[in-house]
């Protein structure tokens, strides 16, 4: 585990490519006109916060809102909440190796394409 | 990529009036959820079968729990002073079980709950200073100002001046007692019932006890029956290391 000090300055640069991509729920719920005040994953992410708590020891309670509270302050100032609680969590998760990132990249590329791949056989 | 129905028309069955049901468009948000919790799944930090139900749980929760709770404590004395005595009972009674989901209640959701009573001198505001504890089981999930430092730091410093931003002026001689919650310990407030309610039926009363009314960062009022819209500004000096 890294030291609390790394977790911020260490770049997550698969992390800064979503943020850079900028698909945050306000504007996406805008674009498409959806009344939802959250997005649709928020309530699967509350839970996965939940089960971490409960369940394991990789990242405690007080070491997560720690890291979201800095992390959303120092990294991903420009998020709205719950896309920086998200990020945050999963700049946790690398930086303090319970995930590795290009394990995390190669994982994001292969749920993309199933979830295109759904979308796709519902083309008109 | 689906294109969805901007012009707002519906598709064959479904007509929403100007409004779609969802965004037809995977985000990248979206994407990094999904793929955060499979690979936990995958290292055993916990399972789907966990996963499961604790959305299940979290998608359950609100405030009306809470306000139906006030509103009875209001009408009925025997109530009320259960609600103070052993407020986990008081919950049961109004179908709250503070052990769900887990049998002794997740770490956020821990079972130690006190209800804490207003009177027209002394008034009552919750916050977790640490984190972002909250009683979930009976008031949903925390408002988002409740998990920023902005708030957690500032309410226990300067309550007055904090309160003042919600719109809630308190007199100087009513005294501002500021809860601190932790893993172990949740509280809501009681609020002094408003003049002007006198004979209200308890759904009439829980209509005016909003969520903040619970945190305490409002007061209940005839006609008010949602929470004010507020902007979120950052620290302007935040607290290095904090």
């Amino acid at each position: 585990m890294t030291t609390d000090h790394d977790v911020p300055s260490t770049r997550v640069r698969t992390l800064e490519q979503i943020v850079k991509h900028d698909q945050t729920w306000e504007r996406m719920a805008a674009r498409y006109r959806v009344t939802n005040p959250v997005p649709p994953w928020k309530s699967s992410l509350d839970a996965m916060c939940d089960a971490l708590d409960e369940e394991g020891a990789a990242l405690p309670l007080l070491t997560r809102r720690d890291d979201e509270d800095r992390l959303s302050r120092e990294v991903y100032s420009s998020l709205p909440h719950p896309e920086n609680q998200l990020v945050a969590l999963a700049h946790s998760l690398v930086t303090r190796n319970v995930i590795d990132e290009a394990e995390l990249a190669d994982r994001l590329e292969a749920v993309r394409a199933r979830l295109d791949a759904a979308g796709a056989t519902h083309e008109p | 990529m689906a294109e969805t129905d901007l012009g707002g028309s519906g598709h064959d069955t479904h007509e929403h009036a100007g409004t779609a049901p969802m965004v037809e468009e995977v985000t990248d948000f979206e994407v990094l959820e999904i793929a955060l919790r499979e690979l936990a799944i995958e290292k055993g930090l916990f399972t789907a079968e966990d996963h499961r139900r604790y959305t299940e749980h979290v998608e359950q929760l609100e405030p009306a729990a809470g306000s139906r709770f006030v509103a009875k404590a209001w009408l009925d004395p025997d109530f009320r002073q259960l609600a103070l005595d052993d407020a986990i009972a008081a919950s049961q009674e109004m179908g709250v079980d503070w052990l769900h989901p887990t049998g002794f209640g997740t770490p956020s959701d821990f079972t130690a709950f006190e209800v804490l009573e207003d009177t027209p001198t002394v008034h009552h505001v919750i916050v977790c200073t640490l984190c972002s504890c909250y009683p979930r089981p009976i008031l949903g999930m925390s408002p988002e100002w409740y998990r920023t430092p902005n708030y957690r730091r500032r309410i226990v410093r300067w309550p007055r001046q904090v309160l003042a931003e919600f719109g809630l002026y308190l007199p100087e001689d009513v005294e501002i007692r500021v809860e601190d919650s932790n893993s172990k310990h949740r509280f809501m407030v009681l609020p002094v019932r408003p003049a002007g309610t006198e004979g209200w039926s308890e759904a009439q009363l829980a209509e005016i006890v909003t969520r903040d009314c619970l945190i305490g960062v409002a007061l209940p009022k005839p006609g008010v029956t949602t929470n004010a819209t507020r902007p979120l500004h950052p620290a302007r000096r935040p607290v290095a290391g904090d």
